[in-house]
This record gives C-alpha cells, structure tokens and sequence, in this order.
C-alpha cells in the first residue's frame, strides 16, 4: 500500500486556445472504504489561477492552507496578484523545503497571464511531492488515476480547442479515466478559466 | 474495536459512541463516556489508542476553553474543527503522534446550521451528512447511504440511528453493550437514552 | 535633571508619569489627521496626507492602497495610522501577520477585536522592556466579524485600545470630535457616514480645499449577495469624484478668476 493512493483522488489540467481547464474528482476514501464524495481537490488561488492537489487528504488541507497564506502574503505585500509561472515556483520551493519529510501531494495547477501587450497566455503545470516542475503544451495529470488520464488524454486532446469544446474533452477525459481507477471517481468538477470569465461544472458520476 | 457514529438533520447533529473500554479481549469498562462537550454547542467523540484519546481531547477541551474565556465568545464549528484538524496534522509528523479518530457535532449559532465533521488520526478533514468511525462503519456507511436523510426531524434522525445500532449488533461479531448518545442543537448540547 | 525620567520608556517619573509615551502621543498629535466613522451597514475611514507636493510620484501602490496612511490588513479590517509612518510599516506588518496566521489556525477571517489586541500586546511591550521606544502610533481599525459585525477600534502607544462610534486621532483631533459628538446619529447609514466623514476632515484640515492629494479614504462593507465584507480603499481618481458628488471638490482656480 502507497502512502500517496491511501485516500485516493486524482487531477488533470489541459490547454486549449486562450483557455485553460483542470479537473478533479470529488471522491475521498480510507483505502477502499468510502468516506466522502464532496472532497474537493482544486482551490482558487487568483480569479484567473486554480490548483489541484491531489494526494494524502491530511496534506491537501495542509497545503490548501499553506498556500492561501503564503499567496495571501504576497499579494498584501507586493500589492499586486501573483502570476501563474511565479506560483509555480512557490509551490515548488514550498514542497522541496520538505525535501526528506515530504507533503504527499502531486500538485496540477492551470492559470493564465494577460501580457502588457494583451495577449493571453494560457500555463499549465506539475510537480512531484518534492517540488520538480513540469510545464507541458498540452496537458498534465495527477493521482490515483494519472495512468488512466494519460492514455485517455492522449487520445482526445487536440490542439487551439475553444473553451466549450476543452470542457467537453477534459470532463469525458476525467469520467471515463476514473472508471478504470477504484479510488477516483464520485463525481467530477470542472473548471475552464478564459481570460474574462470562469465557468465551474459539477459532473455526475458512477456511485460505485 | 470501539465504534461511533453521527448523523446531521434538521437544525441538529446526533453523536453516538459505544462505551465499552476494552483491553485484548477483556471488557474493562461499560459506561465510557467518549463523547466529548467542548462548548455550547460542539461535541467531539474519540476513538482510538486509549492514552492518546484522553490526553488528545482533553488538550482540546482546555484549549477551545481557554479560547472562550480570552476572546468572551465560542469558537464556530468550522474554526474549532479546523484547529483540531491542524493540531493532528502536527502531531502526525511530530515523534510520537497521537493515534485519535474523531467526531465533530456542532450547531452554528450564527448561520443557525448543524455540522458535521469526519476527522482521523492523520488530520484528515471533511464535512459529511453522516459519518463513522471502527469497524461499525463498514455496516453503519451502507446503511446510512440509504437511509439517511439531511432534512429528518429528530425522531426519524435517532430512528435511522436505531437502525445503526441494531445493525452493529446483529453483524459485528463483539456487539457493543451500550451507547452514550448526544444531540446538539440551537438550544445547545444534550444526552439523551434510546 | 528634567531630563532624568524622559531618556528611558521603562522608568516612571515621581508623579507616575512615563514620559517617552506621552511624547509619542504627542507627536502623533502633530501628525496627519485619521477619522473614523462606525455606521450600522459598514464602517468610514478617512485621513489626511501630510507629505504632498506636485513632486511626489503617486504612480505606485495600488492593492493595499496608494498611500502612506490607510492599509489594508486583511479583507476584513481596515487600518488608518497617524503617527511615524515607518513605525506604522512595522506594525501594519505584525498585523498582517497575525491576520494571516489566524487564518492558517481557526480557517476564519480574525475577529477585529483579537487583531487589536495582538497589536496592542506588541506595543505595550515596548513600554516596559528596557531600552527601546515606544512605537509613535496610534491607529483606527475599522473591521467586520460574524461575531460583532462593524467595529471601529483606537489604539494607542500605550497599548490601550478601546471601541468607537466615531473618532479621530492626529492634528486637530479635539476639534474634529467635538464636531462628530455633535453630528453623530445612532443608526447611520454608510451614505450618511461618508458625507459626515468628508465634512468634519474638510472644517478640520489645515487646507481649505479637499482633494485626492491630500486626502486618503476607505469604506468597509459587506456584499449583499455573498455576505462576505468588502474592504474597499479608494483610489485617488475616486476620491476626486466621491468629493465632486459630495459637493466639497476644489473649486478651479482658473473659473473663479474668470468669473472675477
């Protein structure tokens, strides 16, 4: 038994065109035996910047909190809300100052920067439980279920996908990985974020 | 092993935990109180490795006391668990962690709503309608998936709750003697025999 | 020999007096004026910028407001400060601190009262161990919790603190209380308390005119739809045309000329 499949849960983040999306399932479990199916794993971090933290449940509200007080910190200070890239490396030095006594969380995150110019550009990001940055083009995933999410993402992600369209592709990504997956599932939310709106999706799925 | 169940409804939260204190195979005690009144309207019941869950909730009683007393007012539901929450998760990577799983029932009196709360040893945290705790919960979960109702008045609350008890008697192999059950409400924290 | 009980904070005078504090709280007497306002739906803070100049680069700051006098310090607690302004950095720092750090522990906003505290513990502390100054502060904290819901809070070097309908500290205070005894409503409405903060700062400012350069101004309330508060720090372009709604903007020198 891994430390990090002990509650169960999973992530996944993909790019579209001028859009980003990350989802999660809602199931929290003790091993095999359910507990919950209203466990969120992804929290707002800025209006345009959301995280996933799937992993050991203890840790994700550790982190949820550690994060929302270092984030916190930094916009009260600097006057101004962090950008996704510059999160990025937060998270990553906040997990790798645990380096030997590690938080069991595999952090996803999806944002995007508006350029002095105007210009939209869509992030998307990973790391491992010690903080090592992974930025990907196209998509990223995390969890009990990530195996399953990458041979269904592979599949059916695409490039320049329009909003609407990236809702459908992440959402039928997540459902069908986490029925393969026996700690993943009870149910599904979504999160597509454009540069001038957010649109949150609770997704129905197997109870079982 | 001990086993506590709570389950929330109309404007209340019932907590109930078995009181027997057993060591091996030998019952030592039958009328454990393991439900905790941490304020007004909180309780709290713990399971677990027998030091520990003394030691825990007692720490936790006194700090949500000395709380009230410095600041004239109780703590809400919602911070009181978040508290306890990181007290576990510290204590998880501390030398010796306490081994507690715990309950948390409380009322808002400010959003005038009943909480529930599933805590365990290693600082997991989560708001649930229904939750349990020992081997009790392998039959008391399933049950509860089709019975439970957030919206019941009391007496159809501690009827499914009869239900429970009388589920775990008749399945688990060591049927628990008696239960210690509490309610808690808008008019505060009350015991109650069924 | 006057100067024998006033070089140190910690050492009282024969007539039980603690000089270096009374200092303090006169040279926040000198300072900029603060003012504050509780109304039932929300809570006004106003102050008066001192270090003005066409010179001076307003361009930056903007979050946590533009000016040296009112911070934001958590979403829900506003903080007005007159006094030494770089003692005020380094208290206003503490507090977000401890804002943040309740956070992390209970998973709720602070509650007004408890920041107050945490700050005035940091200052009496420095009335009573050796050799330091106090901080020369007083500040207004005009916040929202579930528990009390508006409050508006004066503390001062001491570390006392205590609970306002409306007050002011910094120049002119005297006068500008008296003034708000007199006009002061029980049941004020926010829209009432920020035309009552905008007139008594206007009669009690060494300037005759009120502008954005020289005034700073902030309102607390709580959203209808999410009840959650709502600390808003007004922005000098703001400020400007709050005055103008108001009736108190500067009159353009340029038309009364003409017109003469």
């Amino acid at each position: 038994m891994s430390i990090m499949e002990y509650n169960g849960g999973s992530v996944i983040a993909m790019v579209g065109k001028e859009c980003v999306a990350i989802a999660c399932d809602l199931r929290l479990g003790n091993q095999a035996l359910g507990i919950s199916s209203k466990f969120e794993k992804i929290f707002p971090v800025t209006d345009k910047l959301y995280v996933g933290l799937p992993g050991l449940a203890t840790d994700v509200t550790t982190l949820k909190e550690l994060f929302r007080y270092r984030v916190n910190m930094y916009t009260i200070k600097e006057e101004r809300e962090i950008e996704p890239d510059t999160f990025a490396h937060l998270v990553s030095s906040t997990l790798y100052e645990r380096r030997f006594g590690p938080y069991f969380i595999e952090p996803v995150m999806a944002g995007i920067s508006t350029t002095p110019g105007g210009k939209v550009k869509p992030f998307i990001a990973a790391t491992d439980l010690i903080g090592c940055l992974n930025f990907a083009k196209d998509f990223v995933v995390a969890g009990t279920a990530s195996s399953k999410l990458f041979g269904v993402a592979e599949g059916l992600w695409e490039p320049d996908l329009e909003p609407e369209d990236l809702f459908e592709t992440i959402s039928q990504t997540m459902l069908n990985a986490v029925d393969r997956d026996a700690y993943s599932g009870w149910g599904t939310m979504v999160y597509v974020i454009t540069k001038d709106k957010v649109i949150q999706r609770t997704l129905k799925g197997r109870m079982d | 092993m001990e086993t506590s169940f709570a389950i929330t409804g109309k404007g209340y939260t019932i907590v109930a935990s078995d009181t027997t204190a057993a060591r091996s195979i030998v019952k030592m005690k039958v009328d454990e109180d393991r439900i905790k009144v941490l304020s007004s309207h909180l309780l709290m019941a713990c399971s677990g490795e027998p030091g520990d869950t003394i030691q825990f909730s007692e720490f936790v009683e006194r700090n949500i006391r000395l709380f009230q007393i410095r600041n004239n007012y109780s703590l809400k539901p919602s911070a009181a668990a978040a508290w306890i929450r990181r007290s576990l998760a510290q204590s998880l990577r501390s030398r010796k962690p306490y081994s507690v799983n715990l309950l948390l029932g409380g009322y808002d009196t400010t959003s005038h709503r009943p909480h529930l709360y599933w805590v365990d040893y290693l600082g997991t945290m989560t708001e649930v309608p229904f939750a349990a705790h020992g081997y009790g919960s392998y039959f008391v979960l399933s049950l509860l998936d089709k019975y439970h109702d957030p919206e019941a008045p009391l007496e159809e609350g501690l009827a499914v709750l009869k239900r429970c008890m009388d589920e775990v008697a008749k399945r688990l192999i060591v049927n628990p003697s008696a239960y210690k059950i509490k309610i808690v409400d808008k008019d505060g924290v009350r015991e109650i025999e069924l | 020999m006057a100067r024998r009980y006033d070089s140190r904070t910690t050492i009282f005078s024969p007539e039980g007096r603690l000089y270096q504090i009374e200092y303090a709280m006169e040279a926040i007497s000198r300072a900029g004026t603060v003012l504050g306002v509780l109304a039932k739906d929300g809570v006004v803070l106003a102050a008066e910028k001192k270090v003005t100049g066409k010179l001076l680069d307003l361009s930056g700051g903007g979050y946590g407001g533009s000016g040296e006098k009112i911070y934001l310090v958590n979403r829900n607690i506003i903080a007005g400060v007159a006094g030494i302004t770089s003692d005020a950095n380094s208290l206003v720092n503490s507090a977000r601190s401890a804002a943040q750090g309740h956070l992390l522990s209970y998973d709720s906003d602070i509650p007004v009262e408890l920041l107050a505290q945490r700050i005035c513990n940091m200052k009496q502390g420095y009335t009573q161990y050796g050799g330091l100054r106090p901080f020369g502060v007083s500040l207004l904290y005009a916040g929202y919790d579930e528990q009390h819901q508006f409050q508006l809070y004066h503390s001062d070097p001491s570390g006392n603190y205590s609970g306002w309908k409306a007050t002011c500290i910094g120049a002119n205070n005297g006068t500008a209380q008296s003034l708000l005894k007199q006009e002061y409503k029980e049941d004020i409405s926010v829209k009432d308390a920020i035309g009552l903060v905008l007139r008594t700062m206007s009669k009690t400012m060494d300037s005759t005119t009120l502008g954005s350069d020289k005034l700073e101004f902030s309102v607390l309330t709580v959203d209808e739809v999410t009840k959650e508060p709502k600390a808003k720090i007004y922005k000098p372009a703001e400020i400007d045309a709050l005055l103008e709604k108001e009736g108190l903007a500067k009159k353009d020198d340029d038309t009364v000329m003409a017109a003469a």
